[in-house]
């Protein structure tokens, strides 16, 4: 968790203006880790759903985190592919900002999923 | 030590606040946001000394770190928010004890890399391989980090009888 959304982090600060604009597509040579720490988070997220399914499948904010954590890949899927292809970023402030948004939210939703559930186990219900 | 610390927890009004219904987790949010700022920033600048991104300028990489300080303060904050509403449940927690033993070799690594190597990496052309003092320096760092939020998500799963740990 803390190489993906600390890697997006950092780019994000790049992209906000922090450091040396130019150097910016090199950062693509940290994409690799960050999309292997991907595959761990979710193989574990998926050990971790399979083990109490219930308990965050009725859970909206599960879903929210799906959702936040969903935003946030896609745009950095689509910094990849545009720094891939050597494409200029229109509005790098905005995506930035959304992103950073995005990852806040996933990481206190994933929190909050710990303290709100309503149900632990569907077998109450048989 | 333990009355110290819940003391201070409840004349600050933190107790109250931490057993609130969004105390706990809003705190705990934070937490993870700080050490996401931490790895992000000081986690990359280590495998960066270690060689991966190689074209990307260590003084420039470098200026993200000051961001991680920021998360590390904020961790040291909701740490100490946690650790003095629940001492008990820290204090004799094996995990709570090697994440600050952690804590304190990267601490004093850091301190070592600042006094002696960090100058001259920040030097370094973008393209340079770093000496095998600096990679080991980054090397402990990293490794000291990842064990530290690893001993941080073991201490929910540790609740420690009162001094259970064998080396209390």
């Amino acid at each position: 968790m803390a190489f993906v959304v600390g890697i997006n982090i950092a780019i994000s600060l790049r992209l906000l203006g922090v450091g040396e604009q130019q150097a910016l597509p090199a950062f693509r040579k940290f994409l690799p880790l960050h999309w292997m720490a991907c595959g761990l988070i979710l193989a574990s997220g998926i050990a971790l759903l399979l083990a109490y399914p219930a308990k965050a499948l009725t859970n909206p904010v599960f879903y929210l985190k799906l959702a936040a954590l969903s935003m946030g890949l896609l745009i950095t899927g689509w910094l990849h592919r545009c720094w891939l292809q050597d494409r200029v970023l229109t509005r790098p402030r905005l995506l930035a900002t959304v992103a950073l948004l995005c990852w806040c939210l996933t990481i206190g939703a994933g929190r909050f999923l710990a303290y709100t559930h309503s149900v632990l186990l569907a077998s109450r219900y048989f | 030590m333990e009355q110290v610390l819940l003391d201070f927890s409840q004349t600050t009004g933190i107790y109250t606040f931490m057993n609130s219904a969004w105390g706990w987790p809003v705190v705990e949010s934070l937490h993870f946001m700080g050490l996401c700022l931490l790895l992000g920033t000081v986690g990359v600048f280590d495998l960066r000394m270690l060689g991966l991104g190689s074209g990307i300028a260590y003084r420039e990489l470098h200026r993200l770190v000051p961001f991680g300080v920021a998360g590390y303060v904020l961790n040291v904050i909701t740490g100490t928010m946690f650790l003095s509403t629940a001492p008990d449940q820290y204090l004799y927690n094996p995990a709570v004890q090697t994440k600050l033993l952690l804590m304190l070799i990267a601490g004093a690594n850091m301190l070592l890399f600042y006094r002696t190597t960090a100058a001259a990496v920040k030097a370094s052309s973008p393209k340079a391989m770093l000496g095998p003092r600096a990679r080991s320096m980054a090397a402990i760092s990293l490794l000291c980090w990842c064990g530290v939020i690893i001993c941080g998500r073991l201490i929910t799963w540790f609740r420690p009888p009162y001094h259970w740990c064998f080396w209390c």
